[in-house]
């Protein structure tokens, strides 16, 4: 196992689309990083670079110690896990998981012996002999793992590769994977559009926004300290209220931000001027029409069962409210907002924290 | 619909079928009955008009014409008259044509009776109705069925006028081998519609075969009714006009002593008569220069033996399938139909049913075009065709030179996948690189046939690629490999453009995953490129064999075959072509055309396989 580094990595697409923005990153020896980011920031063309499958514009790839930006994909070591199982239909499952370990002229007693070990690990020894039109989608993917982990790399690649199963499987295959990420101790980079997956499986996650490092940290780095406006909407579902506002002072109450219909007073005495308010949703609150901050219509209510999600119109602004259980709103009526002043996040109106 | 009443349609459809087949069972029947009865009215005509004198006065000082020198073939018809005759001399002694027309009626072991009607009279028995003067001129054009009875004219002895009438009413045979005379198809109808009660009734599937089977039986059953009447009218024939050539050996008038073979030959002019062996007095089927033919020995005079022959009625008997098998099927295929509409919903019924309102016209065409043409070949491609085919050697010649003429499709197809992939390649490098390249494979392809072949064929006079050597197509041993060279650069184009297709139709995942495993190049290709594309190049090959083994126009065109004696290029089709419009039959090029589909159908059933696999995984 090996750490894999990036350094000020840029791509730049023969279209002319620039998909990289100079990136930093440092994946530690054993350490599963997750990339998150929505579709089209760039998280796939990163892995894209680190496996080979693309050479970055400018900037560096490191695995180890060796620099490998301009090497093939065969000299880099690593393992590769793609959205689709990628799984060569004409091979059995066995010849499927050996086929890394053929094209590298393993003596064939060996080869038989990691390729049972890897099936054992991931359940699939029953299924050996079939071909992979006649797996479950669960066991296609777990072979295609099966293909990556056979021959041991410098690093696990993972891009998305949960994605395309639906919602039991993925929670399986998921805790699947975290405990072969323990069990191997892995070098894995992990990308994944879910903020969910990146929460619940990264050691670290890292945010990437329109090709750009947004911000690396723990799962609870990212939701309580948000590093700027994207990822505060990007991290928790629904993601972080973000109303676009205006600071001001009203003399002895010290200062508010009057967002939409809401005037929220803070404790911010510095900044005067167009701002954007942050607060997530479990921290909105409803009461009695003109007995909180300002007042909102109820444009949708979404009862969960353990909570209930109700979509606010707040003068012109949307506003999420996550209350516990059932929540008495009715749609269309006018309610009073409430907010935990002690959450509230303010970032400046190009996006950057205040203070 | 009640499921009783569901179950009343099926049985009453299955009945109507099964009533279907008894009717033409019947039909058929009677027909052979009617075409004995014509034969025999016929027959027997001529054995009057040969054994009854002319009127005395004035005698005839010679014989009358008969005993003309010739072979025992069928006599032509009519007998042509010699010196002109007086219409009296030309008639008949009025007391002998009395005497014979008895003499008819008590011939013993006769199926028929028969009558004959001199004028509009009867003579046998004088007191049956005569017929009415205009009947005469009309049996002038040939015989007729009236009244249950053949009814045949009967002319003069010269064969010029019709001065008479002979009928013959064939007695009822019991036609069938069951008691009663019943046939099979009788008690297999009475079967099939229990069959077909039993599983609507019970709601049984139509697959577990029971009806089906049963309405296949009922078809053989009605198939061997017809065949045994065929049968049963060609033996009636012979065995009655055994008993008449008996007759007639004795009554030939004289001065002849011993009747010649010849003068019976001309009464019986739709068969043979040949000079035969003692053999038992039945009818018996027997294999005459590969034809078979049904005879029956006659005797003549003490220790005088003839062989009469005739063209057996059941070699046609398998016509009467055509109409014996959809009408025996109709029952299934009423059933198949009416559990169809009972659990389909009304309105995919009634689009379903509108759907092959619009197909009908496609369906009829292939009907009319197709599939009647490929019966129609085998129906001319009789296995004599074939004994002949497989002893010629120009067409084993052909069938190798086909063969081999093919082998240029791995070869193309090899040439078109390396261009596909370097295209493939260009691709991802940028447009209209590929774009030219392929207009410049695929030129040859969108090009008519005949005008690549005069190209070609130009270009080979000029001097075989202007390699200074001789015309290459004029020499038996390259010629045919200088049309597989043409044929190369014809279809690399069509070839590479599929490959194309293919190789787009790869998900780049998997090439992704190779490289990142550590494949090479070349590995990429063998291991996972070539395996991903085998439909495709599946599809390319059994196209590529299928239309090599089809190809006329480049040999038509350029080599006409040759060069010869050797046929160098005489390809299958070509072959067809030759044998259809050359000195030999169409019979011959259909058997031709036959062997030829059974070699493309071998090639054809993997690619339809190909095509259905392709369609689930779409």
């Amino acid at each position: 196992m090996a750490s894999v580094t990036i350094r000020r990595l840029s791509k730049v697409f023969d279209g002319g689309v620039q998909a990289l923005h100079e990136l930093d990153l440092e994946v530690r020896d054993g350490e599963l990083l997750v990339l998150l980011g929505p579709s089209g920031s760039g998280k796939t063309t990163v892995l894209r670079c680190v496996a080979g499958l693309e050479e970055p514009t400018t900037g560096d790839v490191v695995i180890g110690e060796r620099v490998v930006t301009h090497a093939p994909p065969a000299e880099r070591d690593v393992a590769m896990v793609f959205q689709t199982p990628a799984l060569y239909p004409h091979l059995t499952v066995r010849d499927n998981i050996a086929f890394p370990l053929e094209l590298r002229s393993v003596a064939d007693a060996q080869i038989a012996r990691r390729v049972l070990e890897a099936a054992q690990r991931l359940g699939l020894e029953s299924v050996l002999d079939r071909l992979p039109a006649q797996l479950s989608e669960g066991q296609r993917q777990r072979a295609a793992l099966g293909r990556a982990i056979v021959r041991g790399p410098q690093a696990f690649l993972l891009d998305e590769p949960l994605s395309r199963l639906d919602a039991p499987l993925r929670i399986e295959l998921r805790g699947e994977l975290l405990a072969l990420h323990r069990a191997l101790g892995a070098t894995m980079i992990y990308v994944t559009h879910d903020q969910t997956e990146a929460m619940t499986m990264g050691q670290r996650i890292a945010v990437l926004h329109e090709g750009r490092l947004r911000q690396v940290g723990t799962p609870e780095d990212v939701y309580q300290r948000p590093a700027d406006v994207h990822v505060a909407r990007f991290i928790g579902t629904p993601g972080m209220n973000v109303l676009q506002g205006r600071g001001r002072g009203t003399g002895e109450e010290g200062r508010v931000i009057e967002a939409g219909s809401l005037i929220i007073p803070v404790e911010l005495s510095t900044y005067e001027g167009e701002l954007q308010l942050g607060i997530r949703p479990e921290f909105v609150g409803l009461c009695a029409v003109d007995k909180g901050v300002g007042n909102a219509d109820v444009l949708v209510v979404e009862p969960l069962g353990s909570e209930t999600l109700v979509r606010l119109n707040s003068g012109g602004q949307a506003l999420v409210a996550r209350l516990p259980g059932f929540a008495e709103v009715r749609v269309g009526t006018r309610v009073g907002v409430k907010v935990d002043r002690r959450r509230l996040y303010l970032f400046d109106a190009a996006g950057a924290p205040l203070a | 619909m009640s499921s009783r009443l569901w179950a009343a349609g099926a049985t009453a459809a299955a009945t109507v079928a099964a009533v279907l087949v008894l009717v033409v069972v019947t039909t058929a029947q009677r027909r052979y009955e009617r075409a004995f009865a014509l034969r025999m009215a016929a027959t027997t005509a001529a054995y009057v008009a040969a054994v009854t004198p002319p009127p005395p006065p004035p005698p005839s000082p010679r014989r009358v014409p008969r005993g003309r020198r010739r072979a025992a073939v069928p006599a032509p018809a009519p007998p042509p008259a010699p010196a002109p005759q007086s219409p009296a001399a030309r008639s008949y002694d009025l007391p002998s044509l009395l005497t014979q027309a008895h003499a008819l009626r008590t011939l013993p072991g006769w199926s028929s009776d028969v009558e004959v009607y001199f004028g509009t009279a009867p003579l046998v028995d004088a007191t049956a109705p005569p017929l009415s003067p205009d009947d005469l001129p009309h049996l002038a054009a040939g015989g007729r069925w009236r009244d249950g009875a053949a009814l045949v004219p009967l002319n003069d002895r010269a064969g010029q006028e019709v001065v008479g009438a002979v009928a013959v009413r064939p007695r009822p045979v019991p036609h069938g081998p069951l008691p009663g005379g019943l046939g099979f198809a009788f008690p297999a109808a009475i079967v099939a519609v229990g069959a077909a009660a039993t599983i609507a009734f019970r709601q049984h599937s139509l697959r577990r075969g029971g009806y089906v089977g049963a309405a296949l039986l009922l078809a053989l059953a009605g198939y061997l009714d017809v065949w045994a009447a065929a049968r049963q009218s060609t033996d009636r024939w012979l065995v009655d006009t055994r008993r008449l050539l008996t007759e007639a050996a004795t009554r030939l008038p004289p001065p002849r002593a011993r009747v010649a073979i010849t003068d019976l030959a001309a009464m019986v002019r739709d068969g043979e008569i040949v000079v035969g062996e003692p053999a038992e007095s039945a009818p018996r089927r027997v294999r005459i220069d590969g034809e078979q033919r049904a005879v029956v020995a006659v005797l003549i005079g003490p220790g005088r033996w003839i062989e009469l022959r005739s063209v057996p009625a059941e070699a046609e008997a398998p016509k009467w399938l055509i109409l014996l098998l959809p009408g025996a099927l109709l029952g299934p295929l009423a059933i198949m139909a009416l559990r169809w509409a009972e659990r389909t919903p009304v309105r995919s019924r009634r689009e379903t049913v509108m759907a092959w309102g619009f197909l009908a016209p496609a369906a009829l065409h292939l009907l009319m075009f197709t599939v009647g043409p490929a019966i129609y070949a085998i129906y001319l491609a009789s296995l004599a065709n074939f004994r002949a085919l497989v002893r010629d050697p120009l067409t084993w010649n052909s069938f190798v030179t086909s063969a081999a003429y093919a082998l240029y499709v791995p070869i193309s197809i090899a040439l078109a996948l390396a261009v596909a992939l370097a295209v493939h390649r260009y691709r991802e490098r940028g447009g209209w690189g590929r774009r030219l390249v392929s207009v410049a494979f695929l030129l040859p392809y969108v090009s008519s046939v005949v005008a690549i072949a005069l190209l070609w064929q130009a270009t080979y006079h000029a001097g075989s690629l202007g390699l200074g050597r001789p015309d290459w197509l004029s020499n038996s041993h390259t010629a045919l490999l200088a049309l597989m060279l043409v044929s190369i650069w014809a279809h690399v184009g069509g070839q590479m453009l599929v490959f194309l297709g293919g190789l787009d139709a790869i998900p780049q995942a998997y090439l992704d995953a190779a490289l990142v495993d550590g494949a090479g190049a070349w590995r990429r290709f063998w291991r996972v490129t070539l395996p991903l594309l085998r439909p495709v190049t599946w599809f390319v090959f059994l196209t590529g064999v299928i239309s090599a083994l089809q190809m006329f126009t480049l040999v038509f065109v350029v080599t006409q075959g040759g060069p010869f004696p050797l046929h160098a290029t005489d390809v299958v089709v070509h072959r067809i072509y030759r044998t259809a419009f050359g000195p030999q039959a169409l019979g011959m090029a259909s058997a031709l055309a036959l062997m030829l589909g059974i070699v493309l159908l071998i090639f054809r059933w993997p690619q339809l396989k190909l095509v259905r696999r392709q369609e689930r995984h779409a």
